[in-house]
């Protein structure tokens, strides 16, 4: 659905992307993390169409992202609502924009309302609504017209559980229904929830691809064991066997142990940050 | 789905006369203001040699529609204020159908306020109107266009709502003052004079004026002015805008 293959993009004299490539089948979701400034925005802008990269190609079900519009979905990082205007009116511009009219409009506005639980603010002009509101009133204006390529900025920055678990839950809801889905996120939990495959962006390149598994596998989990005046933290790939071994060779008496996994936010740390 | 241009335009139409409406401080303000002060200076612009009361009516109405360059502008700042203009550019839209969504509504209320104004001067104030009403009206359509034109320009070089009523507000009251909104230009010193026709405002006075007079010849010369002004104006909004709001200075 989505295939953007060698994209270079920079703002004056600052290389944004440098060969930013990424694929995303029809029913995918793809969770795209990375640093503040990794990139990650402006693929969403040349993938709206709002940015033409000086040399790459993104093709969206084939066609370039400025004939591709009827087919995109968008939220952008930073809300983009008309503060005037009551949700259901942003809901009919939008919709009404995406060509979806009178029966076909009504219907999507009330799937859409009933999916992000937006339903009580419909009549409130979004200026009035709570942050987590409004990232539920601009996922939805994304969504509305069911979308194959759906493309959500980091749809969750700063909302409660609530509008969290809803708006997941409408993601899961569309990648199901057969839309392609890119998903950036500081929150990489998310991801292991959205069951996304993991591309990880750093300085204006994907550095990583797969899913949250093939990704972990290489990463050392953690082995804790916690004695009366020490604690000894060991990091390992194989947890079992480094306790077995830390608890045989300890002579006094043992707290409490803890093992954990690699976790996503490992691999953040690993490849985004630290290289 | 529809992929029908003219749909989409007529939900932008009818989004943005929603927010027009929204927001009706500016347009009431200036529409009452001009009719208070036409009342107020009709005894002043009724003696002989200062253009009775059609100094007065024209004067007011083209005072307070550059004054309406504040609503032109405000109508495209807000959309990078609320980055609602990108949000809009990644929908099927068209950049030439988002110009007129945006544009008509307010281009609609330019031409319903002069309209007001020169009835509320015909009915109350006491201007007689010589020539064709079509004249007029294709005065009032012209200037409005070049508002129009003028605004979006205007609201594509600036930083901030803040900066632009500063601007459209001194900026009016210049424009007009040398056009000769406030006084005849016969009347201004000479040196005003002699710069007088670098003001928009002068050519919208002579032309509505000379509408009222029923003057072609004057109607058609000065609207050759405006119109090459409003191409101007226009073509540099419209390349701005096709490259994104977001791209403005600030």
């Amino acid at each position: 659905m989505l295939a953007a293959s060698e994209l270079v993009y920079s703002y004056g004299p600052v290389r944004a992307l440098r060969g930013f490539s990424l694929h995303v089948a029809a029913g995918e979701i793809v969770g795209l993390v990375g640093h503040n400034g990794a990139g990650k925005s402006t693929f969403a802008g040349i993938v709206s169409g709002l940015l033409r990269p000086e040399s790459g190609e993104v093709l969206i079900a084939g066609r370039e992202p400025g004939q591709a519009r009827d087919v995109l979905g968008v939220a952008p990082q930073h809300l983009a609502l008309y503060p005037t205007v009551t949700v259901a009116e942003t809901l009919s511009l939008f919709g009404g924009l995406a060509g979806l009219r009178r029966r076909a409009l009504r219907e999507a506005i009330d799937e859409v309302v009933a999916d992000l639980r937006l339903s009580d603010f419909l009549t409130r002009r979004t200026g009035t609504l709570s942050g987590g509101q409004q990232r539920r009133a601009q996922a939805a204006a994304a969504m509305l017209h069911r979308p194959s390529l759906l493309l959500l900025d980091e749809p969750t920055a700063g909302v409660d559980p609530e509008t969290r678990e809803a708006l997941l839950a409408a993601v899961r809801a569309r990648a199901a229904q057969g839309a392609a889905v890119v998903y950036t996120t500081h929150y990489l939990p998310e991801l292991t929830e959205l069951g996304a495959t993991v591309a990880v962006a750093r300085e204006g390149t994907v550095i990583a691809r797969g899913s949250a598994n093939e990704l972990l596998r290489d990463l050392p989990g953690e082995v804790c064991v916690v004695l009366d005046d020490e604690e000894i933290r060991v990091s390992t790939h194989d947890p079992a066997t480094t306790l077995a071994s830390l608890l045989s060779g300890v002579d006094r008496p043992v707290r409490a142990v803890e093992l954990r996994q690699p976790s996503l936010d490992d691999l953040y740390r690993e490849v985004a940050h630290v290289g | 789905m529809s992929a029908d241009p003219a749909y989409r335009v007529a939900v932008l139409l009818r989004h943005n006369l929603l927010l027009r409406l929204r927001d009706p401080g500016h347009l009431i303000s200036y529409l009452v203001m001009p009719m208070v002060l036409m009342l107020a200076f009709q005894p002043v612009f009724g003696a002989a040699n200062t253009g009775g009361p059609a100094q007065v009516v024209v004067g007011m109405t083209v005072m307070f529609s550059v004054l309406s360059l504040t609503v032109v502008g405000n109508s495209l700042v807000t959309e990078r204020v609320w980055r609602t203009w990108d949000r809009l550019r990644a929908t099927p839209v068209s950049v030439v159908e988002l110009l007129l969504g945006k544009t008509m509504p307010v281009f609609a209320l330019l031409v319903l306020q002069q309209a007001l104004l020169l009835v509320f001067g015909t009915s109350v104030v006491g201007m007689t109107v010589d020539g064709p009403v079509v004249l007029l009206g294709f005065a009032v359509v012209v200037w409005s266009l070049t508002l129009l034109a003028v605004g979006s320009a205007l609201a594509m070089v600036v930083r901030s709502t803040a900066e632009l009523n500063a601007i459209s507000d001194v900026g009016a009251l210049l424009l007009s003052a040398l056009g000769g909104a406030l006084a005849p230009v016969s009347l201004l010193p000479g040196w005003v004079q002699a710069i007088a026709p670098i003001s928009p405002g002068y050519w919208a006075v002579t032309m509505l004026k000379d509408a009222v007079a029923g003057e072609a010849g004057g109607v058609l010369r000065a609207s050759v002015v405006l119109a090459c002004i409003a191409i101007a104006a226009g073509v540099f909004a419209c390349v701005r805008a096709s490259r994104g709001l977001s791209l403005m200075r600030g």
